[in-house]
Protein backbone atom coordinates (compact mmCIF):
# COMPACT_ATOMS: atom_id res chain seq x y z
CA UNK A 1 0.00 0.00 0.00
CA UNK A 2 1.37 3.30 -0.65
CA UNK A 3 0.39 6.82 0.68
CA UNK A 4 -2.67 7.44 3.63
CA UNK A 5 -5.99 6.64 3.47
CA UNK A 6 -7.98 9.40 1.03
CA UNK A 7 -10.88 10.73 2.72
CA UNK A 8 -14.01 9.86 1.12
CA UNK A 9 -15.77 13.13 0.36
CA UNK A 10 -12.49 15.82 1.09
CA UNK A 11 -12.24 19.44 0.32
CA UNK A 12 -13.40 21.95 2.25
CA UNK A 13 -13.86 19.60 5.47
CA UNK A 14 -13.49 22.59 7.91
CA UNK A 15 -15.03 25.75 5.77
CA UNK A 16 -17.98 23.66 5.57
CA UNK A 17 -18.02 22.82 9.00
CA UNK A 18 -17.82 26.93 9.47
CA UNK A 19 -20.64 27.93 7.60
CA UNK A 20 -22.74 24.96 9.12
CA UNK A 21 -21.82 26.25 12.15
CA UNK A 22 -22.73 29.70 11.40
CA UNK A 23 -25.99 28.92 9.28
CA UNK A 24 -26.95 26.87 12.32
CA UNK A 25 -26.56 29.80 14.87
CA UNK A 26 -28.68 32.48 12.78
CA UNK A 27 -31.51 30.33 11.97
CA UNK A 28 -31.19 29.48 15.89
CA UNK A 29 -31.35 33.12 16.63
CA UNK A 30 -34.13 34.22 14.18
CA UNK A 31 -37.01 32.86 15.03
CA UNK A 32 -37.65 35.20 18.34
CA UNK A 33 -36.63 38.30 16.09
CA UNK A 34 -39.17 37.82 13.55
CA UNK A 35 -42.93 39.33 13.56
CA UNK A 36 -45.38 36.61 13.79
CA UNK A 37 -46.82 36.30 10.20
CA UNK A 38 -42.95 35.80 9.43
CA UNK A 39 -42.69 32.94 12.12
CA UNK A 40 -45.37 31.55 10.61
CA UNK A 41 -43.23 31.39 6.86
CA UNK A 42 -40.60 30.22 8.60
CA UNK A 43 -41.77 27.30 10.32
CA UNK A 44 -43.40 26.02 6.98
CA UNK A 45 -39.93 26.54 5.08
CA UNK A 46 -38.44 24.46 7.25
CA UNK A 47 -41.05 21.75 7.07
CA UNK A 48 -40.98 22.14 3.30
CA UNK A 49 -37.21 21.56 3.47
CA UNK A 50 -37.57 18.49 5.29
CA UNK A 51 -39.74 16.65 2.76
CA UNK A 52 -37.27 18.46 -0.10
CA UNK A 53 -34.30 16.31 2.28
CA UNK A 54 -36.14 13.08 1.51
CA UNK A 55 -36.81 14.12 -2.05
CA UNK A 56 -33.65 15.02 -2.87
CA UNK A 57 -32.06 11.69 -1.62
CA UNK A 58 -34.54 9.80 -3.93
CA UNK A 59 -33.78 12.05 -6.87
CA UNK A 60 -30.23 12.80 -7.00
CA UNK A 61 -29.04 9.83 -4.91
CA UNK A 62 -31.69 7.06 -6.15
CA UNK A 63 -32.45 8.53 -9.42
CA UNK A 64 -35.95 8.07 -8.74
CA UNK A 65 -38.54 10.45 -8.99
CA UNK A 66 -41.84 10.83 -6.55
CA UNK A 67 -44.31 12.99 -7.47
CA UNK A 68 -46.16 12.58 -4.55
CA UNK A 69 -44.48 13.04 -1.63
CA UNK A 70 -47.13 15.39 -0.02
CA UNK A 71 -49.41 12.16 0.27
CA UNK A 72 -46.43 11.16 2.74
CA UNK A 73 -46.78 14.36 4.30
CA UNK A 74 -50.38 14.17 4.76
CA UNK A 75 -49.73 10.25 5.97
CA UNK A 76 -48.02 11.69 9.01
CA UNK A 77 -50.31 15.14 9.66
CA UNK A 78 -53.41 12.62 10.39
CA UNK A 79 -51.12 9.32 11.83
CA UNK A 80 -50.00 12.68 14.03
CA UNK A 81 -53.31 14.46 14.39
CA UNK A 82 -56.18 11.36 14.66
CA UNK A 83 -54.81 9.61 17.77
CA UNK A 84 -54.08 13.05 19.68
CA UNK A 85 -57.79 14.26 18.39
CA UNK A 86 -58.69 10.67 20.33
CA UNK A 87 -56.63 11.93 23.38
CA UNK A 88 -53.70 10.43 22.83
CA UNK A 89 -50.24 12.05 23.84
CA UNK A 90 -49.38 14.89 21.41
CA UNK A 91 -45.66 13.16 21.58
CA UNK A 92 -47.00 9.93 20.57
CA UNK A 93 -49.00 10.80 17.92
CA UNK A 94 -45.63 13.06 16.35
CA UNK A 95 -43.67 9.12 17.13
CA UNK A 96 -46.72 7.77 15.15
CA UNK A 97 -45.87 10.37 12.15
CA UNK A 98 -42.42 8.70 9.95
CA UNK A 99 -43.65 5.36 11.51
CA UNK A 100 -47.42 5.95 9.18
CA UNK A 101 -45.63 7.16 6.32
CA UNK A 102 -42.68 4.62 5.73
CA UNK A 103 -45.44 1.89 6.25
CA UNK A 104 -47.43 3.85 4.02
CA UNK A 105 -44.12 3.46 1.68
CA UNK A 106 -43.01 0.08 2.24
CA UNK A 107 -46.48 -1.27 1.16
CA UNK A 108 -46.43 0.84 -1.95
CA UNK A 109 -42.85 0.81 -2.67
CA UNK A 110 -43.01 -2.37 -3.63
CA UNK A 111 -44.76 -3.08 -6.55
CA UNK A 112 -44.05 0.99 -7.11
CA UNK A 113 -40.13 0.56 -7.25
CA UNK A 114 -40.69 -1.61 -10.55
CA UNK A 115 -41.49 0.84 -12.57
CA UNK A 116 -38.76 3.55 -13.72
CA UNK A 117 -38.25 7.21 -14.35
CA UNK A 118 -41.33 8.35 -15.29
CA UNK A 119 -43.75 5.58 -15.05
CA UNK A 120 -42.72 6.23 -11.24
CA UNK A 121 -43.48 9.64 -11.38
CA UNK A 122 -46.94 9.50 -12.61
CA UNK A 123 -47.79 6.44 -10.07
CA UNK A 124 -47.16 8.48 -6.97
CA UNK A 125 -48.90 11.00 -8.84
CA UNK A 126 -51.99 8.69 -9.11
CA UNK A 127 -51.54 7.73 -5.39
CA UNK A 128 -51.74 11.07 -3.92
CA UNK A 129 -54.66 11.44 -6.32
CA UNK A 130 -56.14 8.21 -4.45
CA UNK A 131 -55.59 9.44 -1.10
CA UNK A 132 -56.87 12.95 -1.58
CA UNK A 133 -59.93 11.50 -2.48
CA UNK A 134 -60.13 8.90 -0.15
CA UNK A 135 -59.08 11.64 2.90
CA UNK A 136 -62.28 14.13 1.54
CA UNK A 137 -64.60 10.66 1.68
CA UNK A 138 -63.32 9.39 4.95
CA UNK A 139 -65.26 10.54 8.03
CA UNK A 140 -63.60 9.69 10.41
CA UNK A 141 -60.65 11.92 9.71
CA UNK A 142 -63.05 14.90 8.46
CA UNK A 143 -64.15 14.14 5.52
CA UNK A 144 -63.28 16.94 2.79
CA UNK A 145 -64.50 19.38 5.80
CA UNK A 146 -61.00 18.27 7.20
CA UNK A 147 -60.42 17.37 11.13
CA UNK A 148 -60.60 20.47 13.65
CA UNK A 149 -59.55 20.96 17.58
CA UNK A 150 -56.14 19.25 16.98
CA UNK A 151 -54.39 19.53 20.60
CA UNK A 152 -50.95 21.05 20.70
CA UNK A 153 -47.60 19.52 20.97
CA UNK A 154 -47.12 19.01 24.46
CA UNK A 155 -43.10 18.18 25.30
CA UNK A 156 -42.53 17.15 28.98
CA UNK A 157 -45.49 18.99 30.30
CA UNK A 158 -44.91 22.19 28.31
CA UNK A 159 -47.77 23.09 25.60
CA UNK A 160 -45.84 24.55 22.49
CA UNK A 161 -46.37 27.97 21.31
CA UNK A 162 -45.52 29.61 18.11
CA UNK A 163 -41.94 29.63 19.02
CA UNK A 164 -41.82 26.50 20.03
CA UNK A 165 -42.69 25.16 16.91
CA UNK A 166 -39.88 26.94 15.14
CA UNK A 167 -37.40 25.04 17.32
CA UNK A 168 -39.36 21.93 16.77
CA UNK A 169 -39.29 21.64 12.91
CA UNK A 170 -35.51 23.36 13.17
CA UNK A 171 -34.67 19.86 14.79
CA UNK A 172 -36.30 17.77 12.50
CA UNK A 173 -34.49 19.66 9.71
CA UNK A 174 -31.62 19.14 11.61
CA UNK A 175 -31.85 15.72 11.71
CA UNK A 176 -33.22 15.06 8.40
CA UNK A 177 -30.57 16.46 6.89
CA UNK A 178 -27.85 14.62 9.49
CA UNK A 179 -29.33 11.22 8.55
CA UNK A 180 -29.16 12.51 5.15
CA UNK A 181 -25.69 13.32 4.94
CA UNK A 182 -24.78 9.93 6.62
CA UNK A 183 -26.27 7.86 4.80
CA UNK A 184 -24.84 9.46 1.37
CA UNK A 185 -21.26 8.54 2.66
CA UNK A 186 -21.86 5.33 3.66
CA UNK A 187 -22.36 1.67 2.21
CA UNK A 188 -25.77 1.74 0.65
CA UNK A 189 -25.32 5.36 -0.01
CA UNK A 190 -22.48 5.21 -2.43
CA UNK A 191 -24.51 1.67 -3.47
CA UNK A 192 -27.30 4.10 -4.57
CA UNK A 193 -25.28 6.55 -6.25
CA UNK A 194 -23.67 3.98 -8.41
CA UNK A 195 -26.99 2.53 -9.20
CA UNK A 196 -28.03 5.56 -10.25
CA UNK A 197 -25.61 5.48 -13.26
CA UNK A 198 -25.37 1.78 -14.09
CA UNK A 199 -27.72 -0.57 -12.38
CA UNK A 200 -25.98 -4.07 -14.62
CA UNK A 201 -22.74 -2.67 -12.85
CA UNK A 202 -23.66 -1.92 -9.44
CA UNK A 203 -25.86 -5.65 -9.41
CA UNK A 204 -22.88 -7.28 -10.64
CA UNK A 205 -21.03 -5.80 -7.30
CA UNK A 206 -23.58 -7.07 -5.20
CA UNK A 207 -25.99 -4.41 -4.82
CA UNK A 208 -29.59 -5.45 -3.82
CA UNK A 209 -31.27 -2.66 -6.05
CA UNK A 210 -34.63 -2.89 -5.27
CA UNK A 211 -34.07 -3.08 -2.21
CA UNK A 212 -31.94 -0.09 -1.66
CA UNK A 213 -34.41 1.80 -3.16
CA UNK A 214 -37.00 0.73 -0.91
CA UNK A 215 -35.21 1.49 1.53
CA UNK A 216 -34.63 5.17 0.48
CA UNK A 217 -38.29 5.38 -1.01
CA UNK A 218 -39.08 4.66 2.79
CA UNK A 219 -36.41 6.80 4.53
CA UNK A 220 -37.92 10.20 2.21
CA UNK A 221 -41.56 8.99 3.03
CA UNK A 222 -40.68 8.97 7.00
CA UNK A 223 -38.87 12.58 6.48
CA UNK A 224 -41.95 13.78 5.27
CA UNK A 225 -44.17 12.03 7.64
CA UNK A 226 -42.37 13.65 10.69
CA UNK A 227 -42.46 16.90 9.02
CA UNK A 228 -46.28 16.37 8.69
CA UNK A 229 -46.86 15.49 12.26
CA UNK A 230 -45.16 18.89 13.34
CA UNK A 231 -47.60 20.76 10.46
CA UNK A 232 -50.91 19.05 11.94
CA UNK A 233 -50.24 20.00 15.32
CA UNK A 234 -48.70 23.75 14.40
CA UNK A 235 -51.93 24.32 12.43
CA UNK A 236 -54.30 22.43 14.53
CA UNK A 237 -56.38 21.71 11.76
CA UNK A 238 -56.13 19.60 8.76
CA UNK A 239 -57.83 18.83 5.47
CA UNK A 240 -57.23 17.35 2.46
CA UNK A 241 -57.49 20.76 0.61
CA UNK A 242 -53.69 21.12 2.79
CA UNK A 243 -51.75 18.61 0.69
CA UNK A 244 -52.57 19.23 -3.32
CA UNK A 245 -50.98 17.84 -5.85
CA UNK A 246 -48.91 21.30 -6.25
CA UNK A 247 -47.63 20.58 -3.03
CA UNK A 248 -45.79 17.85 -4.18
CA UNK A 249 -44.72 19.31 -7.56
CA UNK A 250 -42.89 22.19 -5.12
CA UNK A 251 -40.98 19.65 -3.56
CA UNK A 252 -39.50 18.47 -6.59
CA UNK A 253 -39.43 21.77 -7.94
CA UNK A 254 -37.52 23.02 -4.24
CA UNK A 255 -34.84 20.12 -4.66
CA UNK A 256 -34.47 20.01 -8.85
CA UNK A 257 -34.05 24.17 -7.79
CA UNK A 258 -31.61 23.94 -4.63
CA UNK A 259 -29.40 21.29 -6.82
CA UNK A 260 -29.65 17.44 -6.76
CA UNK A 261 -27.34 15.22 -5.26
CA UNK A 262 -26.23 18.01 -2.77
CA UNK A 263 -27.18 17.73 0.97
CA UNK A 264 -27.56 22.08 1.86
CA UNK A 265 -29.62 21.95 -2.09
CA UNK A 266 -33.11 21.51 -0.53
CA UNK A 267 -32.31 23.90 1.96
CA UNK A 268 -31.58 26.50 -0.18
CA UNK A 269 -34.54 25.60 -2.59
CA UNK A 270 -36.90 25.97 -0.19
CA UNK A 271 -36.02 28.90 1.03
CA UNK A 272 -35.67 30.67 -2.73
CA UNK A 273 -39.17 29.03 -3.70
CA UNK A 274 -40.66 29.92 -0.06
CA UNK A 275 -39.90 33.37 -0.35
CA UNK A 276 -40.57 33.70 -3.95
CA UNK A 277 -43.86 32.45 -3.46
CA UNK A 278 -44.32 34.53 -0.58
CA UNK A 279 -43.88 38.00 -2.65
CA UNK A 280 -46.39 36.91 -5.26
CA UNK A 281 -48.54 35.66 -3.09
CA UNK A 282 -48.58 39.60 -1.39
CA UNK A 283 -48.14 41.13 -5.27
CA UNK A 284 -51.47 38.77 -5.96
CA UNK A 285 -53.30 39.47 -2.98
CA UNK A 286 -52.97 42.72 -3.79
CA UNK A 287 -56.23 44.97 -3.92
CA UNK A 288 -57.77 45.20 -7.64
CA UNK A 289 -56.05 41.77 -8.33
CA UNK A 290 -58.35 39.04 -9.75
CA UNK A 291 -58.67 36.40 -6.87
CA UNK A 292 -57.34 33.49 -8.75
CA UNK A 293 -53.68 35.77 -9.51
CA UNK A 294 -52.08 34.35 -6.40
CA UNK A 295 -52.35 30.58 -7.22
CA UNK A 296 -51.40 31.27 -10.93
CA UNK A 297 -48.61 33.31 -10.03
CA UNK A 298 -47.59 30.36 -8.12
CA UNK A 299 -48.05 27.89 -10.36
CA UNK A 300 -45.99 30.52 -13.16
CA UNK A 301 -43.35 30.65 -10.46
CA UNK A 302 -42.61 27.16 -10.55
CA UNK A 303 -42.55 26.76 -14.19
CA UNK A 304 -40.48 29.61 -14.99
CA UNK A 305 -38.03 28.53 -12.10
CA UNK A 306 -38.11 24.85 -13.11
CA UNK A 307 -37.37 26.43 -16.82
CA UNK A 308 -34.76 28.80 -16.20
CA UNK A 309 -32.80 26.42 -14.03
CA UNK A 310 -33.08 23.33 -16.16
CA UNK A 311 -31.88 25.74 -18.88
CA UNK A 312 -28.74 27.83 -17.05
CA UNK A 313 -28.29 25.72 -13.96
CA UNK A 314 -28.77 22.39 -14.72
CA UNK A 315 -27.09 21.10 -11.69
CA UNK A 316 -28.90 23.22 -9.06
CA UNK A 317 -28.19 26.69 -7.30
CA UNK A 318 -26.10 24.91 -4.45
CA UNK A 319 -23.44 23.15 -7.19
CA UNK A 320 -23.27 26.85 -9.31
CA UNK A 321 -22.72 28.43 -6.60
CA UNK A 322 -19.71 25.79 -5.45
CA UNK A 323 -18.20 26.29 -8.77
CA UNK A 324 -18.25 30.32 -8.87
CA UNK A 325 -16.85 29.89 -5.06
CA UNK A 326 -13.75 27.58 -6.12
CA UNK A 327 -12.66 29.54 -9.29
CA UNK A 328 -9.39 31.04 -8.45
CA UNK A 329 -10.05 35.08 -9.14
CA UNK B 1 -11.64 -19.05 -2.83
CA UNK B 2 -11.43 -19.82 -5.99
CA UNK B 3 -13.56 -22.25 -7.75
CA UNK B 4 -14.63 -24.52 -10.73
CA UNK B 5 -17.41 -23.49 -13.12
CA UNK B 6 -19.61 -25.27 -15.38
CA UNK B 7 -21.74 -24.33 -18.09
CA UNK B 8 -24.13 -27.05 -19.29
CA UNK B 9 -26.05 -26.80 -22.11
CA UNK B 10 -26.86 -23.01 -21.87
CA UNK B 11 -29.27 -21.39 -24.37
CA UNK B 12 -30.43 -18.25 -24.91
CA UNK B 13 -32.51 -16.64 -27.97
CA UNK B 14 -33.48 -13.49 -29.09
CA UNK B 15 -37.25 -13.67 -31.01
CA UNK B 16 -36.69 -16.72 -32.22
CA UNK B 17 -33.40 -16.41 -33.22
CA UNK B 18 -30.37 -18.48 -30.79
CA UNK B 19 -27.63 -16.15 -29.96
CA UNK B 20 -26.17 -18.63 -27.39
CA UNK B 21 -27.13 -22.67 -28.46
CA UNK B 22 -26.36 -25.39 -26.01
CA UNK B 23 -22.81 -24.00 -25.02
CA UNK B 24 -21.23 -26.14 -21.91
CA UNK B 25 -17.79 -25.79 -20.99
CA UNK B 26 -15.93 -26.07 -17.48
CA UNK B 27 -13.30 -23.90 -15.99
CA UNK B 28 -11.55 -25.58 -13.99
CA UNK B 29 -10.53 -23.90 -10.43
CA UNK B 30 -7.73 -21.48 -11.27
CA UNK B 31 -7.71 -21.79 -14.67
CA UNK B 32 -7.62 -18.76 -17.29
CA UNK B 33 -10.33 -19.88 -19.90
CA UNK B 34 -10.54 -17.15 -23.07
CA UNK B 35 -13.49 -17.65 -24.95
CA UNK B 36 -13.13 -16.20 -28.10
CA UNK B 37 -15.52 -16.12 -31.73
CA UNK B 38 -16.17 -13.31 -34.59
CA UNK B 39 -18.67 -10.66 -34.06
CA UNK B 40 -22.19 -12.24 -33.36
CA UNK B 41 -20.57 -15.32 -32.04
CA UNK B 42 -22.44 -15.23 -28.77
CA UNK B 43 -19.68 -14.27 -26.66
CA UNK B 44 -21.41 -11.00 -24.91
CA UNK B 45 -24.55 -13.44 -24.25
CA UNK B 46 -22.72 -16.09 -23.02
CA UNK B 47 -20.28 -13.44 -20.51
CA UNK B 48 -23.97 -12.18 -19.62
CA UNK B 49 -25.75 -15.80 -18.97
CA UNK B 50 -22.90 -16.48 -16.79
CA UNK B 51 -22.90 -13.30 -14.80
CA UNK B 52 -26.38 -13.13 -14.18
CA UNK B 53 -27.24 -9.77 -16.78
CA UNK B 54 -29.04 -11.94 -18.87
CA UNK B 55 -31.46 -15.03 -18.12
CA UNK B 56 -30.71 -18.19 -19.46
CA UNK B 57 -33.88 -20.28 -21.51
CA UNK B 58 -32.52 -23.65 -20.25
CA UNK B 59 -29.19 -25.34 -19.48
CA UNK B 60 -27.44 -24.54 -16.06
CA UNK B 61 -24.51 -22.53 -14.34
CA UNK B 62 -22.64 -23.93 -11.65
CA UNK B 63 -20.01 -22.87 -9.49
CA UNK B 64 -18.17 -25.64 -7.76
CA UNK B 65 -21.05 -27.61 -8.40
CA UNK B 66 -23.72 -25.19 -6.77
CA UNK B 67 -26.08 -24.44 -9.23
CA UNK B 68 -26.05 -19.98 -9.94
CA UNK B 69 -28.38 -19.50 -12.94
CA UNK B 70 -31.38 -18.73 -11.37
CA UNK B 71 -29.79 -16.41 -8.54
CA UNK B 72 -29.78 -12.37 -9.60
CA UNK B 73 -26.42 -10.99 -10.37
CA UNK B 74 -25.85 -9.80 -6.73
CA UNK B 75 -26.00 -13.25 -5.20
CA UNK B 76 -23.72 -14.81 -7.81
CA UNK B 77 -20.07 -13.66 -6.07
CA UNK B 78 -19.07 -13.50 -9.73
CA UNK B 79 -16.54 -10.69 -10.30
CA UNK B 80 -17.13 -8.44 -13.54
CA UNK B 81 -15.63 -6.09 -15.95
CA UNK B 82 -17.85 -4.70 -18.65
CA UNK B 83 -16.77 -3.92 -21.66
CA UNK B 84 -18.37 -0.44 -22.19
CA UNK B 85 -17.28 1.73 -19.82
CA UNK B 86 -19.29 0.93 -16.32
CA UNK B 87 -18.06 3.26 -13.51
CA UNK B 88 -19.90 5.44 -11.46
CA UNK B 89 -20.32 8.64 -12.80
CA UNK B 90 -20.09 11.76 -9.96
CA UNK B 91 -18.15 9.56 -7.74
CA UNK B 92 -13.91 9.20 -6.79
CA UNK B 93 -12.44 6.59 -8.56
CA UNK B 94 -12.31 5.27 -4.85
CA UNK B 95 -15.13 5.64 -3.61
CA UNK B 96 -16.07 3.61 -7.15
CA UNK B 97 -14.06 0.45 -5.57
CA UNK B 98 -15.49 0.76 -2.40
CA UNK B 99 -18.78 0.22 -3.99
CA UNK B 100 -17.17 -3.30 -4.97
CA UNK B 101 -16.34 -4.36 -1.03
CA UNK B 102 -20.47 -4.40 -1.12
CA UNK B 103 -21.04 -8.09 -1.22
CA UNK B 104 -18.46 -9.05 1.37
CA UNK B 105 -20.12 -6.16 3.49
CA UNK B 106 -23.17 -5.61 5.88
CA UNK B 107 -23.92 -1.97 7.23
CA UNK B 108 -27.35 -1.56 6.60
CA UNK B 109 -29.00 1.84 6.47
CA UNK B 110 -30.07 2.24 10.11
CA UNK B 111 -26.28 1.91 10.70
CA UNK B 112 -25.41 4.25 8.23
CA UNK B 113 -28.15 6.69 9.53
CA UNK B 114 -27.19 6.69 13.24
CA UNK B 115 -23.84 5.70 12.61
CA UNK B 116 -23.76 2.76 14.59
CA UNK B 117 -19.86 0.60 15.73
CA UNK B 118 -21.07 -1.62 12.68
CA UNK B 119 -21.05 1.38 10.08
CA UNK B 120 -17.57 2.81 10.88
CA UNK B 121 -16.46 -1.29 11.43
CA UNK B 122 -17.27 -1.89 7.88
CA UNK B 123 -16.49 1.58 6.77
CA UNK B 124 -12.74 0.99 8.06
CA UNK B 125 -12.78 -2.35 6.22
CA UNK B 126 -14.04 -1.15 3.06
CA UNK B 127 -11.40 1.62 2.77
CA UNK B 128 -8.90 -0.70 3.59
CA UNK B 129 -10.06 -3.34 1.24
CA UNK B 130 -10.77 -0.35 -1.69
CA UNK B 131 -6.94 0.80 -1.24
CA UNK B 132 -5.42 -2.36 -1.69
CA UNK B 133 -7.31 -2.94 -4.85
CA UNK B 134 -6.80 0.50 -6.22
CA UNK B 135 -3.18 0.15 -5.38
CA UNK B 136 -3.06 -3.60 -7.17
CA UNK B 137 -4.14 -2.46 -10.04
CA UNK B 138 -1.87 0.47 -10.22
CA UNK B 139 -4.59 3.32 -10.11
CA UNK B 140 -3.17 4.80 -6.37
CA UNK B 141 -2.13 8.36 -7.26
CA UNK B 142 -5.96 8.82 -8.89
CA UNK B 143 -8.46 7.53 -6.26
CA UNK B 144 -9.61 11.18 -5.74
CA UNK B 145 -10.51 11.47 -8.98
CA UNK B 146 -13.84 11.62 -10.36
CA UNK B 147 -14.14 7.93 -12.02
CA UNK B 148 -15.28 9.33 -15.06
CA UNK B 149 -12.69 11.75 -16.10
CA UNK B 150 -10.08 8.92 -16.05
CA UNK B 151 -9.09 7.33 -19.25
CA UNK B 152 -10.49 4.93 -21.06
CA UNK B 153 -7.54 2.74 -20.16
CA UNK B 154 -8.10 3.54 -16.48
CA UNK B 155 -11.66 3.04 -16.00
CA UNK B 156 -10.96 -0.81 -17.14
CA UNK B 157 -8.51 -0.82 -14.13
CA UNK B 158 -10.85 0.66 -12.20
CA UNK B 159 -13.77 -1.43 -12.95
CA UNK B 160 -11.04 -4.75 -12.58
CA UNK B 161 -10.05 -3.14 -8.99
CA UNK B 162 -14.12 -2.53 -8.11
CA UNK B 163 -14.33 -6.61 -9.00
CA UNK B 164 -11.16 -7.11 -6.76
CA UNK B 165 -12.89 -5.58 -4.07
CA UNK B 166 -15.67 -8.01 -3.61
CA UNK B 167 -13.62 -10.99 -3.36
CA UNK B 168 -14.86 -12.82 -6.26
CA UNK B 169 -14.66 -16.20 -6.58
CA UNK B 170 -14.64 -16.05 -10.34
CA UNK B 171 -13.76 -13.16 -12.76
CA UNK B 172 -15.31 -12.25 -15.80
CA UNK B 173 -13.95 -9.90 -18.41
CA UNK B 174 -15.58 -8.31 -21.15
CA UNK B 175 -12.90 -7.90 -23.88
CA UNK B 176 -10.95 -5.84 -21.46
CA UNK B 177 -8.48 -4.94 -24.41
CA UNK B 178 -10.68 -3.25 -27.07
CA UNK B 179 -9.94 0.38 -27.57
CA UNK B 180 -6.75 0.16 -25.48
CA UNK B 181 -3.84 1.43 -26.48
CA UNK B 182 -0.53 -0.63 -26.54
CA UNK B 183 0.77 0.28 -23.03
CA UNK B 184 -2.43 0.08 -21.72
CA UNK B 185 -2.91 -3.44 -23.20
CA UNK B 186 0.82 -4.82 -21.99
CA UNK B 187 -0.27 -3.24 -18.45
CA UNK B 188 -3.59 -4.72 -18.55
CA UNK B 189 -2.32 -8.52 -19.97
CA UNK B 190 0.32 -8.57 -16.83
CA UNK B 191 -2.01 -7.52 -14.18
CA UNK B 192 -4.41 -10.57 -15.43
CA UNK B 193 -1.33 -12.93 -15.16
CA UNK B 194 -0.60 -11.90 -12.06
CA UNK B 195 -4.23 -12.62 -10.90
CA UNK B 196 -3.83 -15.85 -12.63
CA UNK B 197 -0.89 -16.78 -10.74
CA UNK B 198 -2.88 -15.72 -7.64
CA UNK B 199 -5.13 -18.69 -8.28
CA UNK B 200 -8.36 -16.73 -9.02
CA UNK B 201 -10.29 -18.62 -12.33
CA UNK B 202 -10.71 -16.25 -14.68
CA UNK B 203 -12.57 -16.06 -17.51
CA UNK B 204 -12.18 -13.74 -21.02
CA UNK B 205 -14.30 -13.11 -23.21
CA UNK B 206 -11.92 -11.28 -25.93
CA UNK B 207 -12.03 -10.52 -29.48
CA UNK B 208 -8.66 -10.01 -29.93
CA UNK B 209 -7.01 -13.41 -31.09
CA UNK B 210 -3.40 -12.06 -30.13
CA UNK B 211 -4.41 -10.90 -26.62
CA UNK B 212 -5.42 -13.72 -26.03
CA UNK B 213 -3.32 -16.56 -27.48
CA UNK B 214 -0.33 -15.43 -25.07
CA UNK B 215 -2.75 -15.11 -21.55
CA UNK B 216 -4.82 -18.00 -21.74
CA UNK B 217 -4.60 -21.71 -20.26
CA UNK B 218 -7.04 -22.77 -22.98
CA UNK B 219 -9.65 -21.12 -25.37
CA UNK B 220 -13.12 -22.19 -26.31
CA UNK B 221 -14.33 -20.66 -29.77
CA UNK B 222 -17.63 -19.88 -30.47
CA UNK B 223 -19.54 -19.41 -34.00
CA UNK B 224 -22.86 -18.66 -34.20
CA UNK B 225 -23.57 -19.49 -30.74
CA UNK B 226 -22.28 -22.75 -30.39
CA UNK B 227 -18.47 -24.09 -29.46
CA UNK B 228 -16.57 -25.37 -32.28
CA UNK B 229 -13.58 -25.95 -30.87
CA UNK B 230 -12.03 -25.89 -26.99
CA UNK B 231 -8.51 -26.81 -26.42
CA UNK B 232 -4.80 -25.57 -25.29
CA UNK B 233 -4.00 -21.95 -27.68
CA UNK B 234 -1.83 -24.29 -30.00
CA UNK B 235 -4.66 -26.33 -30.63
CA UNK B 236 -7.25 -24.20 -31.18
CA UNK B 237 -4.28 -21.93 -33.70
CA UNK B 238 -3.91 -25.64 -35.38
CA UNK B 239 -7.59 -26.30 -35.99
CA UNK B 240 -8.80 -25.74 -39.35
CA UNK B 241 -12.58 -25.36 -38.52
CA UNK B 242 -11.43 -22.29 -35.99
CA UNK B 243 -9.39 -20.82 -38.98
CA UNK B 244 -11.91 -21.18 -41.46
CA UNK B 245 -14.38 -19.89 -38.67
CA UNK B 246 -12.65 -17.46 -37.64
CA UNK B 247 -9.68 -16.30 -38.22
CA UNK B 248 -10.22 -16.74 -42.44
CA UNK B 249 -9.00 -19.30 -44.64
CA UNK B 250 -5.55 -17.58 -44.89
CA UNK B 251 -4.78 -15.44 -41.84
CA UNK B 252 -4.10 -12.07 -42.40
CA UNK B 253 -4.28 -10.86 -38.49
CA UNK B 254 -1.56 -9.39 -37.50
CA UNK B 255 -0.14 -11.37 -34.68
CA UNK B 256 0.50 -8.05 -32.32
CA UNK B 257 -1.72 -4.90 -33.11
CA UNK B 258 -0.44 -2.63 -36.33
CA UNK B 259 1.40 0.45 -34.73
CA UNK B 260 -0.75 2.32 -36.99
CA UNK B 261 -4.23 1.14 -35.87
CA UNK B 262 -3.52 0.72 -32.02
CA UNK B 263 -6.11 2.82 -29.96
CA UNK B 264 -8.46 2.95 -32.27
CA UNK B 265 -11.51 1.45 -30.78
CA UNK B 266 -12.53 -2.46 -31.58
Amino acid sequence: MSGPVPPARGRGGTVNRWAIAVVAVLTLALPPLLPERHLATFVLLLLAATVTVGVSLLMGYAGQVSLGQASFYAIGAYAAALPAVHGVPSLLGLALAPVAAAVAAVLLGAPLLRLRGHHLAFATLAVQLILLSLLAQADWAGGAIGLQGIPRLTVLGVELRDLGYAYAAWLVLAAALLIARNIVDSRPGRALRAAATSETAAAASGVAIGRHRLAVFTLSAAMAGLAGGVYAFYLGYLSPGSFPVLLSIEFVVMAVVGGLGTIAGPVVGATVIILLVQVLNTLGTQPGMPDYAPSVLSYAVYAVLLIVCVLYLPRGLVPALRRTGRRPS
Amino acid sequence: MTVELTVDKVSRAFGGVYAVRDVSLTVPAGELRAVIGPNGAGKSTLFALIGGQLAADTGTVALDGIRVERRPAHRRGIGVVFQTARVFHGMTAFENVMVGAHAVTRAGFLAAALRLPRHHRDERRIREKALTCLDRVGLADWADRPAEELPLGQQRSLQLARALCGEPRLLLLDEPASGLRAAEREHLATLITRLRTEGLTILLVEHDVAFVMRLADRITVLDLGRVIADGTPAEVRANPEVRTAYLGPETVRPSEPHPGVEGVAG
